[in-house]
């Protein structure tokens, strides 16, 4: 048979299957290993007959519901996915969550809703380009993509007032008004785009910034203001 | 953002109530060291970034690896989210972390070299300390790594019922076997001597204590020989009585011991010991008192299991009703019920294993805990009591307490900056069922991994199987063996760490626990009593942690 590691890991999965499968049969209730086997199984198998990708989805979303599973177990088969040879190949599939139910093991309640950023100040922020453009939470602002038309002033020292790991999307040609909020800390900016590296309140470090980012080409829609 | 979204993107905050896997165990998350909006984030349009939040300098001046905004639960910390800043191997900081330049309040470093573990939806404990286990088969520590155990005091390496090891070459020639595994070891010595002269050679073959039992000889002499050998070296001592009372019961056996401290194994007495009523050595300052995993979590099948359990591993026989006699005598459901409630109260201070002799070495954490969800007493509800107390104490069991117990603590069995980087990563949904990784020194050991050939790491089949850490000469290089301050014992990759204070720690000195008092057993079907209290339990017919989660 010429197994691979990989085709020895897939027999494994695929023996449990079996099991599970006699299991359902019996009128068991499945627990997470057992569940994740047979929709794994479900997915190969489609594939196997020459299924396509879309096809392999619904058979492992479809392979085990709700009613088949101890109570809890739906909510811990997240991010189940297994790859399985289709016809034009070696493909993973990703199979969707299930919906969450009553008992939830490892369930977070939470006391009170997170407290907002509250900005401190707002730009104005047109993506002049052909390219969508996109700020995350704690860049930089004033030294972003030079095609951003704003006022690189009021930018000066401040990040997006998001969450992190959230980000702001601007479209080209669209308009935004963005939400700042000074970056704390130290208020060091190393790196970037190179035009403050070092304190940000050190005297002459916005002007020498500012000109040094005028100077090349960025768009500043505040030059008048200065 | 949705409350869903930001538990996802961030775990849990302060105030909030988390169920522990299947439990009905509500943890309640005391602190959080981050600064709502500042979370460090790993990944494509996240924050841990050059400049933003890692600082631009090298990892010496920063850390080497972070886990950043894990669910630390610590019996010493307690139960926080924070992240954990590793510095060559050992916890170099706990805290806020990130880039001090853009973020207030920074106590970890991250720097632009810094490896970063997504700890999110993640807790983080302090790896386990098995201190019962008789390695008879090599694979019993890939079973520990795979279920969160990364320290091991083990009686034998090799498969003979040795009990204690005291032949130098034998010891020299087990230790040689350990590179293999990114595990510490120690192992102790067999404490069956009536004079010293033999047991100075399993000292100065670096074993890490003794271990005295009734199978070599746990008599008067025996037990007053090896205290007074362990005085001597600043050695523990593990105790298995004299299960016939051939010469002594229990009170002689305290005799013998006179104060001194030992470490008093299965102390319920189905493992072995004074029958019926070792269970009395429970609630001394003196004792250290530990439990094997079968008898917890009280099960209905608890006493249908022991008598073949007995018989196969002491050398019996099935077909001999005398063996039969020997082993019936040890299984008594009073003593089962009282050692479940001793630890809810507090007295006896250490869950272990008995791997291979008459417990499983993958199950003390799953025990332990499905032993506290049968007595929890929260709920969601923010107006009712959480478990956090409840919770610690029987994370002390598994980890800062064998590590007291066995003079390890100066390395393991806390989050504390300092400590080894011994660290167990587990999901919400599945905390002491099946980890998600074993970090053995500061590295990934042991862990979920998916099919080797798929385009991502976590395609199925996943299994709990070797990380880096366990390839090359990984393993000596992130784990100690422990020995004592008079081992000769030159070879061997790994670093030797002498063990201490092991005869001046007490009972009250456990952590979270420390309960003393008089537990008195009458007999083998009066139930047990403390503090005027009778120690009674219903066998539970379900537990947690268990079916949901094992094939």
């Amino acid at each position: 048979m010429e197994l691979t590691p990989s085709e020895q890991d897939r027999v494994l999965l695929l023996s449990a299957a079996l099991i599970s499968a006699q299991r359902a049969h019996a009128g068991l209730l499945l627990n997470k290993p057992e569940a994740v086997s047979l929709m794994c199984a479900a997915v190969i198998e489609c594939a196997r007959a020459g299924g396509t990708h879309a096809d392999a989805v619904i058979a492992g979303s479809t392979a085990v519901t709700a009613e088949m599973l101890l109570p809890g177990v739906s909510s811990m088969l997240r991010g189940v996915s297994v790859e399985a040879v289709f016809d034009d190949g070696l493909r993973l599939v990703a199979l969707p969550d299930f919906a969450s139910e009553e008992f939830v093991p490892g369930e977070v309640v939470r006391r009170q809703p997170v407290a907002a950023i509250t900005p401190t100040a707002f730009v104005e922020i047109t993506n002049t380009s052909s390219i969508d453009i996109s700020l995350t939470s704690h860049i930089h602002v004033f030294e972003t993509n030079p095609m951003l038309l704003m006022d690189r002033s009021v930018a000066y020292g401040m990040r997006p007032a998001i969450p992190s790991a959230h980000h702001i999307g601007i479209a080209p040609g669209e308009t935004v008004v963005v939400p700042l909020i000074e970056i704390s800390g130290e208020r060091v900016v190393m790196g970037f785009a190179g035009f403050v590296d070092g304190p940000l309140d050190a005297p002459h470090a916005k002007q020498n910034a500012l000109n040094k980012l005028r100077a090349c080409g960025y768009l500043d829609s505040g030059v008048d203001n200065v | 953002m949705s409350e869903q979204d930001d538990i996802a993107l961030h775990g849990a905050r302060k105030g909030d109530r988390v169920r522990l896997a299947d439990t009905n165990l509500w943890i309640e998350v005391e602190a959080d060291d981050r600064e709502v909006g500042n979370e460090l984030l790993m990944g494509f349009a996240r924050n841990a970034r050059d400049g933003i939040g890692m600082k631009s300098v090298s990892p010496s001046e920063s850390c080497d690896l972070v886990i950043t905004n894990v669910l630390i639960m610590d019996p010493v910390l307690g139960i926080k989210v924070s992240s954990i800043g590793i510095r060559k191997g050992r916890i170099h900081a706990i805290g806020n972390a990130g880039n001090p330049d853009m973020s207030n309040n920074i106590d970890v470093v991250v720097g632009s070299g810094t490896l970063i573990v997504s700890g999110e939806g993640l807790i983080a404990t302090a790896g386990g300390i098995d201190s019962h286990v008789h390695a008879l088969a090599p694979r019993v520590f890939e079973s520990a790594l795979a279920s969160g155990i990364t320290s091991v005091i083990a009686q034998e390496l090799g498969p003979y019922w040795g009990v204690g090891v005291g032949s130098e070459w034998g010891l020299k020639s087990g230790y040689a076997s350990l590179d293999d595994w990114p595990i510490n070891v120690g192992v102790l010595g067999r404490g069956a001597a009536s004079h010293p002269r033999a047991l100075a050679e399993a000292i100065s073959g670096g074993v890490c204590g003794f271990k005295i039992h009734e199978d070599t000889g746990a008599h008067p002499r025996t037990i007053d020989t090896t205290l007074n050998v362990a005085d001597e070296y600043d050695v523990a001592v593990a105790l298995h009585t004299d299960g016939l009372n051939e010469l002594s019961s229990v009170k002689d056996t305290l005799a013998a011991i006179n104060g001194r401290t030992v470490h008093a194994y299965h102390v319920e007495g189905c493992g072995g010991g004074h029958a019926p009523n070792v269970l009395q050595l429970a609630g001394r300052d003196n004792i250290l008192a530990s439990s094997t995993n079968p008898t917890l979590a009280f099960g209905s099948n608890a006493t249908a299991e022991h008598v073949a359990m007995i018989i196969a591993s002491h050398g019996l026989h099935l077909d001999v009703p005398a063996d039969i006699a020997l082993a019936q005598a040890r299984v008594r459901e009073v003593t089962m019920a009282a050692e479940n409630v001793l630890h809810d109260l507090g007295v006896i201070p250490v869950t272990s294993s008995d791997a291979l002799g008459m417990g499983r070495i993958g199950d003390t954490w799953r025990k332990t805990f499905a032993m506290a969800d049968a007595f929890a007493q929260s709920s969601s509800d923010f107006a009712q009591s959480h478990d956090n107390e409840r919770v610690l104490r029987y994370l002390s069991k598994i980890t800062i307490n064998p590590a007291l117990v066995h003079g390890i603590s100066h390395e393991v069995g806390s989050l504390q900056p300092g400590l080894l980087a011994d660290i167990v990563l587990w999901r919400y949904d599945s905390f002491a069922t099946k980890p998600h990784t074993v970090f053995k020194g500061g590295i990934p050991a042991w862990g979920v991994v998916g099919d080797p050939g798929s385009s991502v790491p976590n395609a199925q089949p996943l299994q709990l199987a070797e990380q880096f850490g366990a390839h090359g000469a990984a393993p000596s290089e992130l784990s100690v063996l422990f020995t004592n301050s008079g081992s000769e014992l030159t070879a061997t990759a790994r670093r030797h760490v002498a063990v201490r204070n092991c005869r001046t720690v007490q009972g009250s000195d456990m952590i979270r626990h420390g309960e003393l008092g008089e537990v008195i057993v009458r007999d083998a079907l009066s139930p047990v009593e403390f503090r005027d209290q009778q120690l009674l339990m219903d066998p539970l017919t379900k537990v947690s942690l268990h079916r949901r989660y094992i094939f």
